[in-house]
C-alpha cells in the first residue's frame, strides 16, 4: 500500500470522478447512484458509454460547433435545467403567482409580449420615420430604438400561441422547481420538462380543430404540450416502443380529463408504416425522432446508446430518421405543416435528415416541400435559450451552463 | 545581522525624535524606565508607546524579552511591533518559545528573511502546536514524497500549510497527484497549497468538463493539459479567457452547480453508508488501483 494512496472513504470520496472524467483505472467511479458496483454485476464495463458518447461528441461536434463546443460540453456535462409546463385542465391559477415569487417567468407569454411590441413598434417606426424627414436632427432615443425595432419586424404570420404557458427561472438562476403536485381536480398542476422541448411544439403552431399526429410521442412530454393549446381536433400519439407507451398513458392520466383524453389515440404502430395506415389526413404533424439523446448519452450509463452492442443500431439511426420523417410527410395532407426535432447536436441526424427527406420526397413520390424560416424563433426566445446561429436548415438550441436547456434541433416544413 | 538591525534601529530613534518625552507629551504610568528600556533596544518613542499599550498587564521583562526575540529573528523595529499588534498573545509565550520555534522553522528551511516573511504573515505559525508542526512536515516528506527542497521551497511559499490538519493537506496532495495526474516539481512551482481546496476544484472541473484537461492515464507522461501553475496562479479573470475561454458570468453558474453536486453527493454517501456494509472493501480496491505510482514515487525520495 503506497503512502501516497489514501484509505477509505474519504480517499474515495477524493478519487470520485463526475461526469465526463477519464478513467485511470478500469473501475470508473461515476455518480455514485450509477457507480458500477463490481460485487453484484456480472460484465464490467471496460469503459464507461458515457466516455465513449463523450469522445464521439468531442470529435464530430468540435469540428461543428467550433470555439462553442468546450461551452456546451460542459453544459452537457452539468445539471440541466427544467421548465414548468402549466396544466390548464387542472384549475393552477395559485400556481403562476407561487412562481413569480420564486421570480420564475413564463418564457412564452413574455414572447407573446416581445410579438406585440414590435407590432406597435412597427407601426410607430412609421410615423416616427415620417417625422424625421421633416426635423433633420434631434432624433430622440425613443425614436431611434423604435426604428430600430422596425428594421427587424417579424414576419406576418409570427404569432406565438399563448396557451401553452411554462414557467422557467432567468439565466443563471440554478433554482430548482419543487415536484410537481396535484390540485383539486386531482390533476397535477405542472409537468416538469426541458423547456427547449417547447419549441418544435410552439413551432407548430396548432389552429383550432387540427388533426395533429405525434409520430414518435413516448414518454409524452410533447404530446401533453400539444394538448395544452387546446386546439386538438384529434391527437394521434404513436410510439413504437410498448414500455414508453405506458409512460404516455400515465402523463395523460395524470394530467388530462376525461373528455380530451377521449380525443387521444394511442398507438404502438411502427412510425414508419404510418403512412399505410392512414395517408394524407393529418393538418399537422410532429415526427420528433429517437437520436442519440446526446446529454443522456454524456450522462446516464443506464440504456446508454453508445454502449458497444447498440453500435449497429446507433449507426443506422439516420436511416430511421429518414423514414421516419418520411412517414410523417407522407401522413401529412397538402398544405399541412411538419415539425422534425432532434435532441442531438448532430447534423448528420438534423440538417442532412431533412434534406435527404425534402429530395426523396420529391424525386419518389413528387411531393414538393417547403423549409419554413424560423429564424424570428430565435430572435423572440434568446433571452431564455442559447441558440446556434449556423445552421443550414432548422434551429437548435445549444446547452449553455447559463440556459442549461437542450439539446434541441427542430425544422418546420411545409407540404405543398 | 540581528545586532546590526538593533544598532539601525537605535540610529533611527535618534535621528527621529527627542531622547526624552518633552514636557507636555504623556509618560505611562508604568515608568518612563519601560520606555527606556524599549527605546534602548531600538523602538521610537511612539512604537514603544504602541507596544507598552498591548497586554498591558505583563511585565516589563516579558515584553522585552519578547520584543528582543523578535528583533534577533531580524525583523526590523516596526515589523516586530505590527507583529506583536496583529498577534499580542505571542508576548504571552514564552520567550524560550519563540528562540526554539524559530529554530525548527530554520530547520525547516526558513531562514533568514524568509523566516521574517514567513512570521510576519503568519503569526500562529509561533501559536501551532508542535505536534501538529511535525505532523504536517512528517506528512509532506514522508507522505506525498516531496524532497527536501521541494518541501524547503513549498514552505518558503505557503508557510501556512505548517498551520493545516495533516489529512487537509494530504487530501488536496491526492487531489492534484491521482486526480489531476500533477507531479510533486509541478505542485511545487504552483504553489498549490497557497490555494484553498475548492477553488483548485472549481478550476479543474471547469477545465475538464469543457474538454480543456484530462487525467492522464497510467503510464502516460506527457499531456496536452495546461500547467497547473497556470491553472492557479492567474487571477481568475485570466484564468477564464486565456485558459478556459469562458466568461465570469458562466464561471459563476458553474460554481454555484459544482457546491450543489458536491453537496448531494455527500449526502448520498451518508445514506449509502447506512446501508451499505462492503464500503471498505470497494473503496480498497479503488485504492489498489489508483496508486500503483508507489515504485514511482519512492523513486523520487531523496535525502
Amino acid at each position: 500500500m503506497a503512502a501516497l494512496g489514501g484509505r477509505g472513504r474519504a480517499a474515495a470520496a477524493l478519487l470520485r470522478r463526475g461526469p465526463g472524467t477519464a478513467p485511470a483505472a478500469i473501475l470508473a467511479a461515476g455518480p455514485r447512484r450509477h457507480r458500477h458496483k463490481e460485487k453484484w454485476a456480472t460484465t464490467a464495463p471496460r469503459v464507461p458509454s458515457t466516455r465513449l458518447a463523450l469522445h464521439h461528441f468531442d470529435t464530430s461536434y468540435s469540428l461543428h460547433l467550433g470555439a462553442l463546443w468546450p461551452s456546451v460540453r460542459a453544459g452537457l456535462l452539468c445539471e440541466q435545467k427544467y421548465g414548468a409546463l402549466l396544466n390548464n385542465f387542472a384549475a393552477v391559477d395559485h400556481v403562476p403567482q407561487e412562481l413569480e415569487l420564486l421570480n420564475a417567468t413564463d418564457f412564452i407569454f413574455e414572447a407573446h409580449q416581445k410579438v406585440q411590441q414590435w407590432q406597435r413598434g412597427a407601426a410607430v417606426g412609421e410615423a416616427a420615420r415620417g417625422c424625421q424627414e421633416g426635423s433633420g436632427e434631434g432624433r430622440t432615443v425613443m425614436q431611434a430604438e423604435m426604428m430600430a425595432q422596425a428594421e427587424m419586424s417579424p414576419p406576418p404570420c409570427a404569432s406565438i400561441s399563448s396557451k401553452i404557458k411554462c414557467y422557467t427561472f432567468p439565466r443563471g438562476d440554478i433554482t430548482r422547481f419543487r415536484p410537481a403536485r396535484p390540485t383539486s381536480l386531482g390533476l397535477l398542476d405542472y409537468y416538469l420538462m426541458d423547456a427547449a422541448s417547447l419549441l418544435p411544439v410552439l413551432a407548430l403552431s396548432v389552429q383550432p380543430g387540427d388533426f395533429v399526429l405525434d409520430l414518435c410521442a413516448a414518454p409524452g412530454g410533447k404530446t401533453l404540450a400539444l394538448l395544452q393549446t387546446g386546439f386538438c381536433g384529434h391527437l394521434a400519439a404513436n410510439d413504437v416502443s410498448i414500455s414508453r407507451t405506458k409512460r404516455l398513458y400515465e402523463i395523460l392520466h395524470s394530467y388530462v380529463p376525461k373528455e380530451v383524453r377521449d380525443t387521444v389515440s394511442v398507438t404502438s404502430y411502427d412510425g414508419r408504416d404510418w403512412d399505410q395506415v392512414k395517408g394524407g389526413t393529418f393538418h399537422k404533424v410532429l415526427v420528433d425522432v429517437p437520436c442519440t439523446t446526446d446529454r443522456h448519452s454524456a450522462m446516464e450509463e443506464h440504456n446508454n446508446i453508445f454502449h458497444k452492442r447498440r453500435t449497429k443500431e446507433r449507426q443506422m439511426l439516420p436511416m430511421l430518421q429518414l423514414e421516419l420523417l418520411m412517414a410523417g410527410i407522407l401522413a401529412a395532407k397538402p398544405g399541412a405543416e411538419l415539425v422534425y426535432s432532434t435532441c442531438s447536436l448532430s447534423p448528420l441526424q438534423n440538417e442532412y435528415v431533412v434534406e435527404r427527406a425534402l429530395d426523396i420526397a420529391e424525386a419518389q413520390f413528387d411531393i414538393r416541400i417547403h423549409v419554413e424560416d424560423l429564424s424570428h424563433f430565435r430572435t423572440l426566445f434568446q433571452d431564455t435559450f442559447s441558440f446556434f446561429s449556423d445552421c443550414r436548415l432548422g434551429e437548435l438550441v445549444l446547452p449553455h451552463l447559463t440556459a442549461n436547456f437542450g439539446p434541441m434541433y427542430f425544422c418546420k416544413l411545409r407540404r405543398m | 545581522m540581528a545586532g546590526r538591525a538593533v544598532l539601525r534601529g537605535a540610529g533611527r530613534a535618534l535621528l527621529a525624535g527627542p531622547a526624552l518625552p518633552a514636557g507636555p507629551g504623556p509618560c505611562p504610568r508604568r515608568g518612563c524606565g519601560e520606555v527606556a528600556a524599549l527605546r534602548a533596544m531600538g523602538f521610537s518613542q511612539e512604537q514603544a508607546q504602541r507596544l507598552l499599550a498591548l497586554q498591558p498587564r505583563l511585565g516589563p521583562e516579558r515584553r522585552e524579552a519578547a520584543a528582543a526575540q523578535l528583533l534577533l529573528l531580524g525583523l526590523n523595529a516596526e515589523a516586530a511591533l505590527e507583529l506583536l499588534e496583529r498577534s499580542p498573545a505571542l508576548l504571552r509565550l514564552p520567550t524560550e518559545r519563540l528562540r526554539e520555534r524559530a529554530e525548527e522553522l530554520r530547520r525547516l528551511g526558513l531562514d533568514g528573511g524568509r523566516l521574517q516573511r514567513a512570521v510576519s504573515r503568519c503569526p500562529q505559525l509561533f501559536h501551532v502546536p508542535r505536534k501538529r508542526l511535525e505532523a504536517a512536515v512528517r506528512l509532506l516528506r514522508e507522505r506525498c514524497l516531496f524532497t527536501a527542497e521541494q518541501l524547503r521551497e513549498v514552505l518558503r511559499t505557503c508557510p501556512t500549510v505548517l498551520l493545516e490538519e495533516p489529512r487537509t493537506l494530504h487530501h488536496q496532495f491526492q487531489y492534484a497527484y491521482f486526480r489531476m495526474g500533477v507531479q510533486q516539481k509541478e505542485m511545487v512551482k504552483a504553489r498549490l497549497f497557497q490555494t484553498p481546496f475548492a477553488e483548485l476544484r472549481n478550476r479543474h472541473i471547469f477545465l475538464e468538463r469543457r474538454g480543456l484537461y484530462e487525467t492522464p492515464h497510467k503510464g502516460q507522461t506527457q499531456t496536452s493539459n495546461p500547467k497547473l501553475k497556470d491553472i492557479l496562479r492567474l487571477p481568475e479573470k485570466d484564468f477564464l479567457a486565456s485558459l478556459a475561454y469562458s466568461t465570469p458570468e458562466e464561471y459563476e453558474v458553474f460554481k454555484k452547480l459544482l457546491a450543489r453536486e458536491e453537496e448531494e453527493e455527500e449526502e448520498e454517501e451518508d445514506v449509502d453508508a447506512l446501508y451499505t456494509e462492503d464500503d471498505d472493501d470497494d473503496d480498497d480496491d479503488d485504492d489498489d488501483d489508483d496508486d500503483g505510482l508507489d515504485s514511482d514515487g519512492s523513486k523520487t525520495v531523496q535525502d
